[in-house]
Parts: structure tokens; C-alpha cells; sequence
């Protein structure tokens, strides 16, 4: 299933952002927050972040070794991550990004010697990949509820405990340049703004909250978020 | 910090010392002129025409107080190391605290920059020497380029020439850079923890090559137990820290 979204729909409102650079609300000097409405402004009406999902009907969970197989392809999803989809039928693989433009202007503009514009176009890249995702989301789970199906919350390679490197076996399922992404030997993708991973599919998985106080990770973007 | 303090005390103390006016008018001057550079610096007062911060609307930033100071014979080495080091000093201890955020980094790296328009010649004419020359690069495989421009510019602001190698780069990349720069201390940055392990790779390479190197690392998933095990010398989850450890240097 492939989707695309206008940036538009994607970045959240000014304050939001600064929160995203670390301002509590109504605290981000005003050259920020001009900049952040300046910039938003500008990829309003230049772009699309796509997402691209495909849904395996089945799944094969391991509970002895905390495996989640995909027509033959194994995932060593690590223990918080099983924990979520161990009830899982089906299972969806996804790729979101938010193109290469929003990072050329990045780079552009650090190049230059703009380091603040670069690092806002940066952080809206981020939000924008990040937005592209949960709309995907959402778009599985209205999809998912039409056959009486609920999904998990969505799991990156590199976060919870889960290898960066299975990216590799995740991106076996894609054309290559799927989506206008290609991964390096690194496992990183390109374009940067890109998120990979997977979501679980099933009558009897829940949506929850990431398991934060399981993970180390006191950096992870996703700990302490709502949904 | 009150701007108009300065003028002030410039006036008390002429009229508690009045044989000596001239002389302690230019160092008040100086002092003066050297608080206020700091001061822009530190809050991101580029030049005249910068809005920000709104109490200093109007008033001259760092570009044209750093003439002054110049002009008045101020020597730049002594900008450098009376206000703009210690401003960008106090700027990375705010932002290790939470207390300010990367933009406002970023916004007082640009008024230093625009004082350090001015005082660049002298750095190229042998006048005024850096404390040392800093190589940095995000490792092979990794694209990553904000953190380690972060720590560059601090670092820049703590008075080192920097060698940004940019982002992809290869073991030989560095070491070329380490021989032309001799002497010079290099940081590795790595995001992913892949990646991480071409950063294993280049700090066992450089450390066989260059026995004496000092190898700072960093990143977002690089730890302090990472350093030790890889025989690098020093880890800092933020550029203060490598700005901190460089100080013991040079
Ligand atoms: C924003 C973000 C994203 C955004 C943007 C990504 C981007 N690179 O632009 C999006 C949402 C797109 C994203 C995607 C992914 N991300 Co991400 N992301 C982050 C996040 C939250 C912040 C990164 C950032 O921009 N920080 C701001 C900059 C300024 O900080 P920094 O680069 O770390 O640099 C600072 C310090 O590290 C230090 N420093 C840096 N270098 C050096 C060098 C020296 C010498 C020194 C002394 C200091 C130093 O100083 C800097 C200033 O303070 C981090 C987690 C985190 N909190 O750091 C994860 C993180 C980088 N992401 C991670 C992962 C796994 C991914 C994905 C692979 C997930 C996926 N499967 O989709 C993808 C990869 C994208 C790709 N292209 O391949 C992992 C990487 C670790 C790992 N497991 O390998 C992290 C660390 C999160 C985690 N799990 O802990 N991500």
C-alpha cells in the first residue's frame, strides 16, 4: 500500500517544534520560533513524504527464541519488542520518508554557514518523517479495522533493543529504491529522514505505549510519549 | 548583564583618581568594550541590525564592537581569550545544564563569527595563535553531520582550528588530514551503533599509526565504556565536555 502526504499535513504547529528543540511551551526566543514559522512556511508548499506498507497475513512467533519469521525471513526482534507482538497473525513492514529535499536544504544551508536554519530544516525533516509514519499508522489501523483486525504500535531496527543491522532483512522485501530509499551497508537510509519497521496485525494485539522503563535508552525519542 | 554599568563605573573612577584618568580610562574602556563583546556573544547579538535579544535592539553587537575593540588597540588575541572563549565557554555550560537549547547555541556561534571576521587576519599573518588544530569527521558509513557540527563549532569557539573532514570518512581520510596537520587532536563521531563499529575500526587503525594521538568519540549511542574498550582517549556526551578535556591539552 503506498501513500503520500504533503508536508502540510505533517508538521505540527510552531510551539510543538520548539518543544521538539527542547523549549517548554512559549519559552523559544523569538529568532527560533520566527525561523521555525519561516521554514514550515516554506515546505508547506514543497513537498510529499511518502510511506509504503505491506501486510503478510501470516507470521510465525518463536517464543523460545523471541523470533518473529516473515516468509522465511527471521527477526531477532529482542524481548521488548516480541513481548508487544507475540500475539500478532500478521504483521506489517513499512518504510516512511520524508524525501531528500527537506535534508539538501539542511545541508545547503550548514554548508553556507547557516547553522541555525540548517539545524531547523533539520528538525522539521525529523518531525516530517515522524508525522508520515503516524499517519501510515493510522491508515493500517482504519484499514485493519475493516476485516475486524487491531494493530500494535509501530517498532523501528535500532530502537528497543532491536538490531539497527535487521534493517538489512527488512529491506529484503523491497524493490530496491522502494519509495525512493536505498539502505547502505551501514544500514543507514537514505535519504536520512527515513524511518523503517514493523507493525504487528492481529484480533488479539493491543495498541500500548512503548515499555520505556524496560529500556536503557534515556535518550529515545519515543520514551515518555502518550501513544 | 546592564550594558550601562560599564559607562558608569567609567565615571566614578574618574572622579575618585583624578592623575590618572588616561590611563585608567583606556583599561576601563577595554574592559568595557570586552564585557560587551562577550556579553553579545553569549546571547547571539550579531551586529547592529540584530533584533535579538530586544534589549539589545539597536545597539552595536559583536561585528562592530570587535572593530571597535580592535581599533582602539585592543589585541585580538586578547578578545579571544577575555570574550569570546569565555563566552562561548558559558554557552556550552548553559547548554550541557538544559538551560538553553541547540538554537541558541547556534545563534551565539554566529556572533562569534562575525567578530571573528575581523580577527581571522591575524590568525593568518602568525599574529595570534589557536590553541591547537581539532580534525573531526563523522566515521565511514555514517552520514550524520549535526552532532559533529555542533562539537566543531564549539570547539572553534574555544579557540582551536578545525579540520572538518565532513561526513563518510574513510580511516585513510584521517590520517592523511593527521599528517598534514601535525600534532593535531581528533574526534570521531558515529550515530549509529553499525557504524559504531567502523569507529572501533579507524581509532584501532589511527592508535597504531599514531601511538600518541589524543581520539575523542561521540555520537548518540557512543558510551564512555565504548571509548575505553575501543583505546580511545576520551568520550563527552556533549561538545562541552570535549571543549573541557581539550583545555587539559593545550
Ligand atoms: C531525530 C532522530 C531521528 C530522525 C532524524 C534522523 C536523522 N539522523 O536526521 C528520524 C525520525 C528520521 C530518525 C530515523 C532513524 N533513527 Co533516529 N534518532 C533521532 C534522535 C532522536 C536525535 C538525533 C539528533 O538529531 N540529535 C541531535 C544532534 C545534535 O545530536 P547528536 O548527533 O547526537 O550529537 C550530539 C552528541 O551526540 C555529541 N556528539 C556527536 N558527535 C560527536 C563527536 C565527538 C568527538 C564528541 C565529543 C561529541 C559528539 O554532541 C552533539 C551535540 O550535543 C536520536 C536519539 C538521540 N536522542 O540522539 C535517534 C537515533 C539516532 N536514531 C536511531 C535509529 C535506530 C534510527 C533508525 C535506524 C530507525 C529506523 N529503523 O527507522 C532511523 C534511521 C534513519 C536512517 N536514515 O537510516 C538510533 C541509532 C542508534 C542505533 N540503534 O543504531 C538513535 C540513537 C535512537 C536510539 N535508538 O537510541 N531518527
Amino acid at each position: 500500500m503506498r501513500v503520500s502526504y504533503p508536508y502540510k499535513d505533517l508538521l505540527p504547529g510552531i510551539d510543538a517544534l520548539a518543544g521538539v528543540m527542547g523549549y517548554k511551551s512559549g519559552t523559544a526566543p523569538e529568532p527560533v520560533t520566527d525561523l521555525i514559522a519561516e521554514l514550515s512556511e516554506e515546505l508547506l508548499t514543497n513537498g510529499e513524504a511518502r510511506a509504503e506498507y505491506t501486510i503478510f497475513n501470516h507470521v510465525r512467533l518463536d517464543k523460545v527464541s523471541r523470533t518473529l519469521g516473515v516468509e522465511g525471513v527471521v527477526f531477532n526482534v529482542k524481548p521488548i519488542v516480541f513481548s508487544q507482538l507475540k500475539h500478532a497473525e500478521g504483521a506489517a513492514l513499512f518504510i516512511c520518508t520524508a524525501g531528500q529535499e527537506v535534508g539538501m536544504r539542511s545541508r545547503r544551508s550548514m554548508r553556507e554557514g547557516d547553522l541555525l536554519r540548517g539545524y531547523v530544516y533539520d528538525v522539521l525533516g525529523s518531525e516530517i518523517a515522524e508525522g508520515a509514519a503516524d499517519k501510515m499508522q493510522e491508515a493500517l489501523r482504519a484499514a485493519a479495522a475493516t476485516t475486524g483486525m487491531s494493530i500494535t504500535n509501530r517498532f523501528s531496527p535500532g530502537y528497543c533493543g532491536w538490531d539497527v543491522a535487521e534493517q538489512h532483512k527488512l529491506f529484503s522485501f523491497f524493490p530496491d529504491n522502494y519509495c525512493g530509499i536505498t539502505l547502505t551497508d551501514s544500514a543507514l537510509m537514505n535519504p536520512v529522514k527515513s524511518v523503517s519497521g514493523i507493525i504487528g496485525v492481529g484480533r488479539n494485539v493491543k495498541y500500548e505505549p512503548y515499555r520505556c522503563r524496560q529500556c536503557d535508552d534515556k535518550n529515545c525519542i519515543y520514551r515518555g510519549r502518550k501513544t | 548583564m546592564d550594558l550601562s554599568t560599564g559607562t558608569f563605573y567609567l565615571f566614578l573612577t574618574l572622579v575618585w583618581y583624578p592623575g590618572k584618568q588616561i590611563l585608567l580610562l583606556q583599561i576601563v574602556v577595554m574592559t568595557d568594550l570586552l564585557e560587551r563583546i562577550s556579553t553579545c556573544v553569549e546571547f547571539g547579538k550579531v551586529d547592529i541590525k540584530s533584533p535579538y535579544p530586544p534589549a539589545m535592539k539597536g545597539q552595536e553587537g559583536a561585528f562592530e564592537l570587535t572593530r571597535h575593540a580592535l581599533d582602539k588597540g585592543v589585541s585580538p588575541g586578547d578578545i579571544l581569550e577575555e570574550a569570546l572563549i569565555p563566552a562561548m565557554s558559558r554557552v556550552g555550560q548553559k547548554f550541557s545544564r538544559n538551560e538553553i537549547f541547540v538554537p541558541q547555541m547556534l545563534m551565539a556561534a554566529k556572533a562569534m563569527s562575525s567578530s571573528m571576521t575581523h580577527i581571522k587576519p591575524y590568525y593568518l599573518s602568525g599574529e595570534t595563535k589557536r590553541r591547537g588544530t581539532f580534525i573531526i569527521g563523522t566515521v565511514r558509513g555514517d552520514l550524520h553531520d549535526i552532532g559533529k557540527n555542533l562539537v566543531s563549532m564549539m570547539i572553534e569557539g574555544a579557540g582551536w582550528e578545525i579540520v572538518d573532514l565532513g561526513v563518510d570518512v574513510s580511516t585513510e581520510k584521517f590520517i592523511e588530514a593527521i599528517e598534514q596537520h601535525p600534532g593535531a587532536v581528533i574526534g570521531l563521531s558515529a550515530l549509529l551503533t553499525t557504524t559504531m563499529e567502523n569507529m572501533r575500526k579507524s581509532a584501532a587503525d589511527l592508535r597504531k599509526k599514531f601511538p600518541d594521538l589524543k581520539i575523542l568519540v561521540g555520537g548518540a549511542p557512543v558510551t564512555e565504556e565504548f571509548c575505553r574498550k575501543i583505546g580511545a582517549d576520551f568520550y563527552s556526551p556533549d561538545p562541552q565536555g570535549a571543549v573541557e578535556y581539550l583545555k587539559t591539552l593545550s
